[in-house]
């Protein structure tokens, strides 16, 4: 283990070593250090309410049962769903990242929002899809960033980029009032939600101590500092507890 | 061809005069009138009363010369009597004859109108006032809170507070009984900005109106219209009189004093104005 | 001293740089804002001054910068023009008066500068502000064609989802509605254009269509005339579509409702074809602020009466629109978060709770009619009082039924035997009800005696159960006079023609005389 990351290190002061030759600044999704971990969940599960979608048959055809509401989504394993996990801080002052050119995808399908929670970089698209073809309106509560409330009566896709970092932005429908969905906009790529199996990943991270915060939308928040130097893989575990 | 002399030519003829007198009278009396700051719409019987005085004043100017009269009937005597204005003098008699069918068929017709609501605005206050179960003269009583000079600040932001809380939707920001409710009643609500309302009043005679509302006033102030709450159900006195200072503060206007006339004994109201 | 003299005199030379201007503005709009706007919009403009609570809709937080009325696209900063327009025409159906004509305006300009000064978005040059161009209507807006085109859009597009099926604010979703402050808002009553917040004309419903009104569930529909999904032209049809809801003006307020005569029976049915054809009268009704406790948000903004009588009986159409047949659970949640949100006079306890209450109406005549002293003196116009009652017909939707009693005052109803007919339709917002009576009946001394000829005051009264609406929380009216029209009688035509045919004689016997006099002159 301890020669395992011996190794990793060599490796990583080579590959500076060959950036600073080339003067080109390493890729971020290549190298760099990873932080992954699991968010916990105890205590009891809390029930969640029942959607009452009688008003948009559309919508309620896409479900075998009757859908309920994503607040808190406990996996099958004990972990939390739908948590958000970041690089808080730590990162050098002069660090940049440009917006990737691919959009992310907000889908509004079965008048649910997919992903419930997700992150997007300043100035990358958000690409805003209605999917059921009933009318939904798009409100992002943005206070850092100007909010904004546009209309999707139909099929169809609106692209929005946010230039501020914010963590977060509440997006809702007003026509279906228990459609929600949390957005972050992050100055740089390290970031996650944690998945059915609880984990997360972050990825391509410069040598440094970071803060990671894990953000849920009912539980708040919690923090973690984290140091990787290298290519190293760090841990990172959260746990939430029921309210 | 000058313009303006032919204008004054032709407004020389003392029957083309007088017409001018009379449309120029109506156009004022009607449309100018009601747009001075500080009136109203005048009522069509007051109209009628302005159009027979100017009327006789222009048949008063016609007549006093000879000449003048006689160039004055000369246009109405066409009328009558030239062949060639046959046409206009029917139209003149069928037009004198549907007016007067017009004016009669309106009279004889009369829809029912709601009663007149004639009020005292500012009906005689009594002498003392109960409030709360605790006697209080109003006569020759002043704002108690302007003795304290160094608390007048606090007193004036309650009394902003209590107006914005309680006064407001019927008085208005502007304190010109404009408030968003206001068009729900009549009489509307009071208008502070008006030099006709506190600006004429003691400082006594507001808190007796405030504390006693619409359900205090005499008869003639037509209580049962007035949709003024009894503020001693909501309000302190303190608060009352706190009101009362942001009041003539917010518009600017200084409240009647009361002056002292013997020691002791009666006293009579002066002042008032702007500042 | 030559020296400071010189540097007086550069001081005074050196032009005063730009950026000093908007702090000199600002100086002098605080003192404004201060004087006349802190009061509802609190010190540091976050919309939470001493009487915000006591307003619904509540008075705008500055701080976001965010704007329901602009002339730009959906999350950029209002034009300064936009700002003004709200200063000086005021919000329509709010608390928020028009200040033109009250403040001066160089006045009106300086508050506006530091309203800006309040949000940190009008400082950043990065912010886009651009106003966006609008066509001009397309003509035969008020055509059947135009207005057809305009409602395929309104089900298409899924306006009714809030504002309903006929418009008037009760759609599926409007329950469930808030603000970015989550404080409760109703989809705007489509049939009350003259209580548009941004005005009622059809290119203000256009411009709030394109813009949306940011901060409330209000969305821009700009991405579909971008995306093709319609035209621009179609929009102008959903803006004439909307605004056809509403009278061609605002209800002008008479004072007297005039019931005319009707051969045969009064209509006892709220869809009787009668109404059709008479006359209808406009109310308003605000919230009561006079009693404890007060009730300052009113749900019912005024009521269309309706009358007629058959020499026999009255019947009286009122009908005014609610967003719900009350009571319904389903608007239980957002009553009660009125409640919570709307300040009353029980400060300090918590607020009332929410039930699910019924509809109500009350329509109220003196008991007797007024005489002497010119016919104005009636009982108070609240209720009555403890030693004056009054007479009121009331109707209550839930177990549906009219009936009559004597008010002392808002606390005290007491029942009567003899009950006004009723009947009553909940037609998709709107309530139409027709109360029926015989104009006379044996309770002379309690029952108003309905004569023709005469002016018979009335007053109205209204409440919205699923605003929370009960008891002294509720809408009112002032007094306004019933008129019962008598037929007229042919005898009226009569002194007309008389006075037509002297008229005509004597004009004739002027000209013939006048004519004679003027040929003799000729001849002499």
């Amino acid at each position: 283990m301890r020669k395992l990351g011996a190794v990793a290190a060599t490796g990583a002061v080579l590959a500076l070593a060959l950036a600073a030759w080339t003067r080109q600044p390493p890729p971020p999704a290549q190298g760099g250090g990873t932080v992954s971990g699991k968010v916990k969940f105890t205590g009891t599960k809390p029930t969640m309410p029942k959607i009452d979608m009688t008003e948009e048959p559309k919508c309620k055809a896409k479900y075998q049962g009757v859908p309920t509401d994503e607040t808190v989504v406990v996996n099958a394993n004990g972990t939390l769903a739908n948590v958000f996990v970041y690089v808080k801080s730590g990162l050098p002052a002069s660090y940049t990242a440009s917006a990737p050119a691919g959009p992310v995808t907000l889908d509004q399908d079965g008048c649910r929002y997919h992903p419930h929670v997700l992150g997007i970089q300043v100035g990358q698209t958000l690409a805003i899809k209605n999917s059921d073809g009933i009318l939904h309106n798009i409100k992002a509560k943005a206070k850092a960033n100007r909010p904004f409330n546009i209309s999707q009566p139909t099929v169809m896709t609106s692209n929005k980029t946010f230039d501020k970092p914010e963590v977060m932005v509440a997006l809702e429908c007003n026509v279906h009032g228990w459609m929600h969905a949390w957005l972050a906009v992050l100055p740089h790529p390290f970031f996650g939600v944690s998945g059915a199996d609880g984990s997360f990943t972050l990825k391509g991270l410069p040598p440094g101590t970071y803060t990671i915060e894990a953000w849920h939308e009912k539980y708040g928040t919690q923090t973690a500092t984290v140091t990787v130097a290298g290519s190293e893989t760090k841990t990172a575990d959260f746990s939430f507890a029921a309210k | 061809m000058n313009l303006p002399s032919a204008i004054r030519r032709y407004a020389e003829h003392p029957f083309r005069q007088a017409v001018g007198i009379l449309v120029l009278a109506y156009i004022v009396v009607v449309w100018v009138v009601p747009v001075l700051p500080g009136s109203a719409i005048v009522p069509k019987s007051v109209v009628l009363q302005y159009m027979v005085t100017v009327l006789v004043g222009v048949l008063i100017y016609v007549s006093d010369n000879e000449e003048r009269w006689h160039r004055f009937k000369e246009p109405i005597q066409a009328v009558l009597v030239e062949p060639r204005l046959k046409l206009v003098r029917a139209a003149v008699l069928a037009g004198v004859t549907a007016l007067v069918g017009l004016v009669a068929y309106g009279q004889v017709t009369t829809s029912v109108a709601a009663p007149p609501n004639l009020r005292s605005i500012h009906p005689a206050p009594p002498a003392e006032i109960t409030f709360r179960g605790k006697a209080i003269t109003l006569t020759g009583l002043e704002n108690p809170l302007r003795q304290h000079t160094d608390s007048l600040a606090a007193y004036l932001a309650e009394g902003k507070r209590v107006y914005y809380q309680n006064c407001l939707p019927c008085h208005g920001d502007h304190l010109d009984g404009q408030g968003h409710f206001a068009p729900g009643f009549n009489p509307l609500p009071a208008n502070f900005q008006d030099n006709g309302t506190i600006a004429q009043l003691t400082e006594s005679f507001v808190f007796w109106r405030v504390a006693k509302g619409g359900p205090g006033l005499p008869r003639e102030g037509t209580p049962w219209n007035s949709a003024m709450p009894v503020w001693e159900d909501f309000l302190t006195e303190r608060e009352i009189w706190s009101v009362i200072l942001f009041l003539y503060e917010q518009t600017g206007w200084k409240p009647r004093t009361w002056e002292k006339t013997e020691p002791g004994g009666g006293s009579r109201e002066t002042g008032g104005g702007h500042d | 001293m030559i020296d400071v003299g010189a540097a007086v005199a550069l001081i005074v030379m050196l032009p005063s740089p730009a950026s000093r201007l908007p702090m000199q503005d600002t100086t002098r709009g605080k003192a404004v804002y201060v004087k006349w706007c802190a009061g509802c919009h609190g010190d540091t403009g976050a919309g939470d001054g001493v009487a915000a609570a006591h307003m619904l809709p509540r008075p705008r937080n500055f701080t976001g910068g965010l704007y329901k009325i602009r002339t730009t696209a959906s999350g950029q900063l209002p034009t300064d023009a936009d700002l003004l327009r709200a200063i000086d025409e005021g919000l329509p159906g709010s608390a928020m008066p028009g200040w033109k004509g009250r403040l001066s305006d160089a006045e009106r300009r300086s508050v506006l500068a530091y309203i800006k000064t309040f949000s940190s978005f009008f400082a950043d040059t990065s912010q886009h502000v651009v106003p966006l161009k609008f066509s001009s209507p397309p003509g035969g807006g008020t055509g059947a064609d135009a207005l057809k085109v305009g409602r395929q859009f309104y089900d298409s597009i899924g306006c009714r989802k809030c504002h309903g099926d006929q418009g008037r604010g009760d759609g599926p979703s409007a329950p469930t509605l808030k603000d970015d402050a989550d404080f409760p808002i109703f989809a705007a009553d489509l049939h009350q254009n003259w209580r548009f917040r941004g005005g009622g004309a059809v290119e203000d419903i256009y411009r709030r269509l394109r813009t949306g009104l940011d901060g409330t569930p209000m969305p821009s529909f700009a991405d579909l005339i971008d995306q093709k999904f319609l035209t621009d032209q179609e929009l102008w049809r959903l803006a004439q579509y909307v605004r056809s809801l509403s009278p061609a003006a605002p209800p002008e307020v008479r004072d007297v409702v005039h019931a005319p005569q009707i051969p045969g029976t009064v209509p006892a049915s709220p869809d009787d074809s009668t109404w059709a054809r008479v006359a209808r009268y406009w109310f308003p009704l605000v919230g009561q602020v006079i009693h404890k406790s007060r009730w300052f948000a009113p749900a019912v903004s005024g009521v269309w009466v309706q009358a007629v009588h058959d020499g026999k009986r009255l019947a009286l159409r009122v009908s005014w629109d609610d967003r719900t047949e009350s009571p319904d659970t389903a608007w239980l949640k957002f009553e009660q978060r009125i409640l919570q949100t709307v300040a009353g006079d029980d400060s300090g306890s918590p607020p009332p709770q929410a039930e699910p209450w019924p509809d109500q109406l009350a329509v109220q005549f003196p008991r007797r009619l007024p005489e002497g002293s010119g016919g104005m003196e009636r009982p108070y116009f609240l209720m009555g009082g403890a030693t004056d009652p009054v007479y009121q017909w009331r109707w209550i939707s839930r177990p549906r039924h009219a009936f009559a009693g004597l008010a002392r005052g808002i606390e005290r109803f007491d029942t009567l035997p003899g009950a006004p007919a009723g009947q009553a339709t909940y037609d998709r917002g709107e309530w139409r009800l027709v109360l029926t009576r015989a104009l006379a009946t044996p309770d002379t001394a309690n029952e108003v005696q309905l004569e023709a000829g005469r002016a018979i005051p009335l007053a109205f009264f209204a409440w919205d159960g699923s605003s929370g609406e009960h008891g002294s929380r509720m809408a009112v009216s002032t007094w306004y006079f019933l008129a019962l029209d008598r037929p007229t009688p042919p005898g009226v035509f009569i002194s007309p023609v008389l006075a037509m045919l002297v008229t005509l004689g004597l004009g004739l016997v002027v000209v013939r005389r006048a004519q004679r006099r003027g040929g003799a002159r000729h001849i002499s």
